[in-house]
């Protein structure tokens, strides 16, 4: 099977082109997130998704219309994380674990209270790489495009908060607005590429890439690139592994990302070896 | 008329396990070079971070350049150099060059992008404080030596008008502690920068300061150097041999 | 003193309201047989069956897929306190088992509808038909064995007779009216069979082709139909590009113009095939439950499957009589 063969299929090419988007957009709020020890806020907020999708469904609201309900709700669960590592003084992963299980609780409740559905809800709830619509190529793209322009525009102030809250707050950095402002753009990558891609996949390329790069970086703007060049890589050589193979695509990526990392792993020892000696 | 820098009324603080600070009143004006000493836990670092807003004032006022510390943004005018021990996550993936170059930020407005003359400012005071070589290392790698003057590299970059010191010697050896006090003596002579330096070796500090802070969660004394040497409280709290010590200069 | 005499009041009051409650429940249970079943087709041939003269009662909550379903408490009450339970398998309801272990065994009469069936393995997967994978299934049967017995009406003979002995040996009082009912019921089922068997009798295609996890292999089977699904049985696994490819391919090179999605499932990859394919997707009910609407309906599994036989009948491009 050769790769204009493999590239001829429409699905395989808005899978690489969404992939990839959403890969290096995940990649780069993982530096941050990872570095601010929030590493596992993807998961926490996938299963508030879980929950605002009961909710949607129980007001019969499928697909596209559930996030009318799960983007707010999950806003809001995200700037909690927040409010409950400030305010009680609980470390990132307590107050992920918190939300995390009351998103969860809410939504196994209402799923019972509400005495089911019309449909399956796990079934509606993760997306899968290989079934992005023409639409939501273009919704990954605006993502794309909001969630970097907001990097972009905050990168200083988001690279102070992440070095010392203290220190960027005395260098006039308003931190709750820039903690604020990378919490809700995590919440919503995740809550919209979780409906693309699923979930396993978006809290894979949160924290992969980002504790890969940092094994290699000497920079921090060579870390975000780095990362988003492995979470970019490792979707492209997922798709077409997943092709030559027949392994489950989604699975495929995040392997790769695991062997990325083991490489950089690898690489660094080699490097403070040759460099020591 | 002396400018007014740093004032406080009656200022406590009381966060955490209790009461740390209780009705602190000083005024620091420009040109000063403030040495605050005191044995360990007596709230010096709290102080500090109170005068920053960075711990909550319980009562009375702080005041920066005239204007209260809850709502100071005049950043610009400020330098801090942290008690580094706390600050530093050694994996972050930052060089001393960018570590540094964010101490502009206080001098920026939304988007605060870096222009070419930033690096240049930031260039020129890695020369001046002698780590221009390794400005492309890693924050991580450093000694404790290093990255202290890093660190003071990017309190002095935007030029301050008032640089907060907060144990700065820690980490560093006598002969570089020296060294590093003689820095601050002349940042604080030649370039009129007032300075707040808090430190537990008060025999060396008062080589230095041109007053004196002495706190134990009250403030016990704020004068010059050479009343605190001649001050009898002074003496019966650390005993005549002591602050004989402490005041005798090299 | 007065907290003692509070405390006191409110239990008795408790037990009370405990006792009087149980007594209520109680004249219920005597005068009809509580039978509790665990998928829909079980649900529909029980409640036929039993007429007005028992509580026919559904475990799953509408709509939900019973692989993610998973017991609360008040189920397990409801089981133990019912006269008859009847599941089919431990492919579909693994937790059926785990609840019997915690139930009294003597009290409680068990039905496997499924006794008597030859269950098939599933293994008509797209990209596994030719490979040389075919002997997958032989190493561990629980994995590889198509649990939608129901599909084959033959089959479901089969559960409508297993449920009937259930109810006569469990209420032998009024066995001659579950035995008219159940007759009646065989007899419906013969009748769609009938229809089936000629209404997919004159077709343009006979490729029946799924952008789903493996479901309608009976079906397919008992009336002659090329049966292909985009993934096997297991709800849980996720499909490789290479089998998307092949399922495309294959839609391409069958030249059917419909794909068969499953309904309450979402139907993402099913519509992405069929859109890669340029076909369009047409939906069958696996019928292991209901959404809730069609509860509400009170939709029975003969209509189902007609519904069913109508779009299979567009699907294949049928003649219809």
């Amino acid at each position: 099977m050769n790769i204009l063969e493999i590239l001829s299929y429409g699905f395989i090419q808005r899978a690489l082109l969404a992939g990839t988007l959403i890969a290096v957009l995940c990649s780069v709020l993982g530096v941050f997130l990872v570095l601010r020890r929030l590493s596992l806020i993807g998961d926490g907020l996938a299963h508030v998704t879980f929950g605002s999708t009961a909710i949607a469904l129980a007001f019969k609201l499928y697909s596209a219309a559930s996030l009318l309900v799960s983007l707010p709700v999950v806003l809001l669960a995200s700037l909690g994380i927040l409010k409950l590592t400030e305010k009680a003084r609980l470390s990132g992963d307590a107050a992920i674990g918190i939300v995390s299980a009351v998103g969860i609780s809410a939504g196994i409740m209402l799923a019972s209270v509400g005495g089911g559905y019309n449909v399956d809800l796990l079934s509606y709830l993760f997306g899968n790489i290989l079934s992005i619509t023409y639409e939501e190529v273009l919704i990954a793209a605006g993502l794309f495009c909001v969630v970097m322009l907001l990097l972009g525009l905050f990168f200083n102030d988001l690279l102070a908060i992440t070095f010392n809250e203290g220190l960027a707050r005395v260098s006039g950095v308003r931190t709750n607005l820039i903690n604020a402002v990378l919490v809700m753009l995590t919440a919503l990558s995740v809550v919209l590429a979780m409906k693309l891609v699923g979930i396993m996949l978006i809290s894979s390329l949160l924290i992969l890439p980002a504790v890969s790069a940092l094994q290699l970086a000497r920079s921090f703007k060579a870390c975000i690139a780095l990362a988003a060049l492995q979470g970019c890589c490792s979707v492209v050589a997922g798709i077409f592994v997943s092709f030559l193979t027949n392994l489950p695509t989604s699975a495929t990526i995040v392997m790769l990302n695991l062997l990325f990392f083991g490489a950089s792993c690898g690489l660094r020892r080699l490097l403070g070896a040759k460099s020591s000696s | 008329m002396p400018v007014e820098i740093v004032a406080t009324e009656g200022l406590g603080c009381s966060y955490r396990e209790g009461c740390v600070l209780e009705d602190i009143s000083f005024t620091v004006t420009a040109g000063d070079y403030v040495g605050i000493v005191g044995p360990n836990g007596s709230g010096k670092s709290t102080l500090v971070q109170a005068l920053l807003g960075l711990v909550p004032v319980s009562s009375g006022a702080a005041r920066l350049f005239g204007s209260r510390c809850d709502g100071f943004n005049q950043w610009g005018r400020v330098g801090y150099l942290p008690q580094s021990l706390h600050l530093l996550n050694p994996v972050f993936p930052a060089t001393v060059a960018e570590v540094v170059g964010l101490g502009l930020l206080s001098l920026k407005s939304f988007p605060r992008r870096f222009t070419r003359h930033d690096r240049n400012t930031v260039d020129a005071l890695l020369e001046e404080l002698g780590i221009y070589d390794i400005r492309t290392k890693l924050i991580g790698e450093l000694s404790g030596g290093q990255q202290q003057r890093v660190l003071l590299a990017r309190a002095m970059v935007n030029e301050p008008e008032l640089l907060i010191l907060d144990e700065p010697t820690a980490a560093l050896d006598p002969e570089t502690r020296q060294r590093f006090y003689q820095m601050i003596a002349d940042i604080n002579r030649t370039r009129g920068v007032t300075v707040l330096l808090v430190t537990h070796d008060t025999g060396v500090i008062g080589q230095h300061a041109s007053k004196m802070l002495y706190l134990d969660k009250r403030m016990l004394f704020y004068g010059s150097f050479e009343d605190f040497c001649h001050s009898p409280e002074m003496s019966s709290l650390f005993g005549e041999h002591s602050q004989h010590l402490m005041c005798h200069r090299h | 003193m007065r907290t003692l005499l509070l405390i006191v009041l409110s239990l008795t009051a408790m037990a009370v309201a405990g006792l009087t409650g149980c007594t209520r429940g109680e004249q219920q249970a005597s005068t009809k047989l509580q039978v509790v079943t665990t998928l829909f087709p079980l649900f529909d041939f029980a409640r036929i069956i039993a007429g007005e003269r028992a509580e026919v009662t559904m475990l799953l909550p509408p709509g939900m897929e019973p692989h993610s379903f998973e017991p609360k408490p008040n189920d397990i009450i409801r089981i133990s306190k019912s006269g008859l339970f009847i599941y089919t398998s431990r492919y579909m309801e693994p937790w059926a088992e785990t609840i019997l272990k915690g139930t009294d065994r003597r009290s409680l009469r068990v039905v496997d509808a499924g006794q008597g069936v030859s269950y098939l393995k599933g293994s008509a997967e797209v990209g596994h038909d030719h490979a040389g994978h075919g002997d997958h299934g032989t190493d561990d049967h629980a994995a590889g064995m198509d649990p939608h017995i129901w599909l084959d009406f033959s089959n479901a003979v089969v559960i409508v007779n297993n449920i009937l002995t259930g109810f006569v040996a469990a209420d032998p009082a009024n066995a001659p009216l579950y035995r008219d009912n159940a007759a009646a019921l065989n007899a419906r089922l013969a009748d769609l069979d009938r229809r089936y068997r000629e209404g997919l009798s004159s077709c343009a295609s006979r490729t029946f082709l799924h952008g789903g996890h493996y479901t309608f292999g009976y079906l397919a089977r008992r009336y002659g139909l090329e049966y292909r699904s985009l993934s096997g049985i297991s709800s849980e696994s996720e499909p490789s590009a290479a089998k998307m490819a092949a399922m495309v391919r294959q839609i391409r090179s069958s030249g059917v113009r419909y794909l068969f999605a499953e309904e309450l499932l979402s139907p993402r990859l099913t519509e992405t095939l069929a859109g890669e394919a340029g076909v369009e997707v047409l939906k069958l009910h696996g019928a292991h439950n209901l959404g809730k609407d069609d509860v509400q309906r009170g939709i029975g599994f003969i209509e189902l499957m007609e519904q069913n036989l109508a779009n299979l009948q567009k699907g294949l491009a049928c003649r219809s009589k």
